[in-house]
């Protein structure tokens, strides 16, 4: 899993590349730190090149949109695989997490 | 052992090589030295002899010409008498030990008019009595030969060239020769002594300052009057012997001493490096002595011999002293050796041999005691860290049975339905869970799959598993029961942990089915015909993560016959090595082959055998459960 984030203004652009399993949930938690920590008003997560996600990974999600929500900002995922989407929707994490 | 794998054999050699070149060098030094100042006393020994020698041969000379001298004007006062020539004669070889033989040899027709007259008294080489005869006659035309002719001519006396004379001694002689003359100065004859050569030849010889020594009298001419080989009198000259010599430096030598020359001369004599000392005699003989450097260095060989016995001795000695020594030093360090080999053998205890030196070897003593004190900590901390992995290990193991124990192991046999499941964790346990509870005519059922794996997973399926058995049997609606399951779930939990559900209730005498997916995998129905489909129910989501969700349940009425299957993500997401997953096709096409008539238990494990097939040895990613229900 590949973390990348850019900065611009109080808007934050993710790019998550490769696989978000058990064996790396806990290194994605870490690399997801600054947008927990940070102030960003919006976080904007491209995940076009994201191949696979585990309910860890689900966890990883819901643990940045609950922190989000409670500070009052907004985040988006975007250009999500159809399988990778077809996760979110099965769980239901597709009605509290906005993807577009 | 090889001398290059023995330490104290190769360092031993090393001080070998290097002592055994600094005393070659040192007895080199000394036997060049040694030889030098033998060599200096050899010539100095040899000028000695010869001068002695000289002397002692002179004397003999001397004595003769002095004999013949006197008698000189004795015979020209007694010319008359010719008896008294022969007395004279006799007197002199008698009284002269050195003179074998004396005339009195007149000029033709002088005496008497005879034409030879020459009175002449010899010893007899054998018997030594002395014998007087006329020795003059037309055989032995003596007037003719050199020891008359040469003084005639030269007016004085003189030392003939040694001869054989065949007239009276029959020997090999010089002779000195004196001019006799009258009155007026005329020559009336010549007064001889004769000296053997043999004679002289043993005198000089017994000359012989070395074994190979020998000493040699040359004539004028450079004739041998004596040499060690008598054959060389008279027959052989210097130049003539010279001639045979491979080193020509014999030629100059003859010339320097027929030119009345001392000198010193090395050359080689018959392959032996000799060197010649030789001087003049008063009459113009000269006389040498050669000496081998043989002879002379013999000594100095013999020492030198000696010397290099006794240093090899010591060479030898000094070697095995060094080797025993080093061997004796480096004990220590077989003994490491043995030591480290005992403890790489696994015995970590063994003992260190102590060492009183304080040097190199204390500290590699100490680093091997340093070793093996490290390698018993570490061994300890092993053990210990060993028998809390096992313990863990085995509360693991003991927490699994308890986890598996609290799903149900006993499964209905009844008429109208036919259930069975089970779970197999990735890990020693699992977040996987199942359960059934049969309320009179109907059956409460529930798969769910909490986020995560290993012990926090397990926790969270466990108060799943609690809440489900307590609610469950209460026989309220799904919606109702998924409700109070997520609401009992979201109290405390702050760890964001969540779990999917596919919760359903059977009527057994209706077929209808009411169920709740709370973010589960979609379940396949199996209609009595074989056919299968997946059952799309609506997500809602995930239990345990919003405190009063408001879950929808669903309905569907199912035909006798009809089977349901349920799973985790397990089943579906089950990775191959090469990453491909089993996948929802082929969990479809695995339901459409089945044999509609097989048991809950069988269509159960033949799923779980489907997935072990495709995933062949790759290693269980997620946990793997498989529900089975059949509505008979």
């Amino acid at each position: 899993m590949n973390v990348t984030i850019n900065e611009e203004g109080a808007k934050a652009l993710v790019k998550l590349e490769g696989r978000l399993d058990t064996t790396n949930a806990d290194q994605f938690m870490k690399d997801i730190m600054p947008l927990m920590e940070g102030s960003q008003e919006e976080i904007d997560i491209d995940c076009s090149d994201m191949e696979y996600t585990s309910s860890q990974g689900l966890r990883m999600f819901l643990m940045l949109q609950k922190n989000v929500t409670a500070r009052g900002a907004k985040l988006v995922l975007r250009n999500m695989k159809p399988h990778v989407k077809e996760v979110f929707d099965i769980t239901g994490f597709s009605h509290i997490i906005t993807i577009l | 052992m090889s001398l290059k794998k023995n330490f104290a054999s190769r360092l031993s050699l090393y001080v070998l090589v290097l002592t055994a070149g600094l005393m070659l060098a040192v007895a080199a030094l000394s036997a060049l030295s040694a030889s030098r100042t033998v060599k200096h006393e050899a010539d100095v020994q040899a000028e000695k002899v010869l001068d002695n020698a000289i002397l002692e041969i002179e004397r003999v000379i001397t004595e003769v010409e002095r004999a013949v001298d006197n008698l000189d004007w004795i015979v020209e006062q007694n010319l008359s008498d010719e008896e008294f020539l022969y007395t004279v004669t006799q007197e002199l070889v008698k009284t002269n030990p050195n003179v074998i033989g004396s005339a009195v040899a007149f000029e033709p027709g002088y005496y008497k008019g005879r034409p030879y007259f020459c009175p002449y008294s010899y010893e007899g080489d054998v018997s030594h009595e002395i014998h007087s005869i006329q020795m003059g006659n037309e055989k032995y035309d003596y007037p003719t030969l050199d020891w008359y002719q040469i003084p005639k001519l030269l007016g004085r006396p003189y030392w003939s060239e040694p001869y054989y004379d065949d007239g009276g001694a029959g020997q090999r002689m010089s002779t000195y020769s004196m001019p006799l003359k009258d009155a007026e100065g005329n020559l009336i004859g010549i007064l001889t002594a004769d000296i053997s050569l043999e004679w002289l030849s043993e005198k000089v010889s017994s000359i012989k300052p070395y074994k190979n020594a020998y000493t040699l009298l040359l004539g004028r001419n450079g004739s041998y009057i004596a040499h060690e080989d008598p054959d060389k009198v008279l027959n052989e000259t210097i130049f003539t012997s010279a001639l045979e010599m491979a080193d020509t430096t014999a030629l100059y030598i003859g010339r320097e001493m027929i030119a009345g020359h001392r000198g010193m001369v090395q050359f080689r004599n018959d392959d032996a490096k000799s060197f010649m000392v030789f001087g003049p005699l008063s009459n113009g003989w000269s006389m040498g002595l050669v000496c081998t450097y043989g002879d002379i260095y013999r000594d100095v060989n013999l020492v030198t011999l000696i010397l290099s016995m006794l240093l090899l001795l010591g060479l030898v000695g000094l070697f095995f002293g060094t080797r025993s020594l080093i061997r004796k030093q480096t004990m220590p360090i077989v003994e490491f050796t043995n030591s480290a080999m005992t403890i790489a053998k696994g015995n970590f205890n063994a003992r260190i041999p102590e060492v009183t030196s304080r040097d190199e070897l204390l500290r590699l003593r100490d680093s091997l005691a340093f070793m093996q004190q490290s390698i018993n900590d570490y061994i300890l901390e092993l053990k210990t860290t060993t028998a809390a992995n096992e313990r863990y290990e085995s509360e693991l193991y003991i927490a699994r049975e308890i986890q598996m124990s609290m799903l149900p192991q006993n499964f209905p046999s009844r008429r109208d339905f036919d259930l069975y499941a089970m779970v197999q964790p990735a890990k020693e346990v699992g977040g996987d869970l199942y359960d059934f509870i049969e309320v009179g005519d109907r059956v409460f059922f529930l798969v769910g799959d909490v986020s995560g794996k290993g012990v926090p997973a397990a926790l969270f399926m466990s108060i799943t598993r609690a809440a489900f058995r307590f609610i469950g049997s209460l026989g309220l609606p799904m919606d109702e029961v998924v409700h109070r399951v997520n609401n009992s779930l979201c109290d405390g939990n702050k760890n964001e942990m969540f779990v999917t559900i596919f919760a359903g209730c059977l009527d057994l005498k209706t077929g209808v089915l009411d169920y709740c997916n709370a973010g589960h995998n979609p379940i396949v129905v199996v209609r009595p015909d074989g056919s299968a489909s997946f059952l799309r129910a609506k997500p809602n989501l995930a239990a345990g993560l919003f405190m009063d969700f408001k879950y929808e349940a669903e309905r569907l009425q199912l035909e006798r016959g009809s089977r349901l299957i349920l799973y985790t993500d397990g089943v579906t997401e089950a990775e191959r090595s090469d990453k491909v997953q089993f996948g929802e096709k082929a969990l479809l096409d695995w339901a459409n082959a089945l044999n509609p008539d097989v048991s809950a238990n069988a269509s159960t494990l033949d799923l779980y055998a489907a997935v072990r097939r495709f995933v062949k040895d790759a290693e269980q990613n997620d946990d793997i459960t498989i529900m089975s229900i059949v509505l008979k």
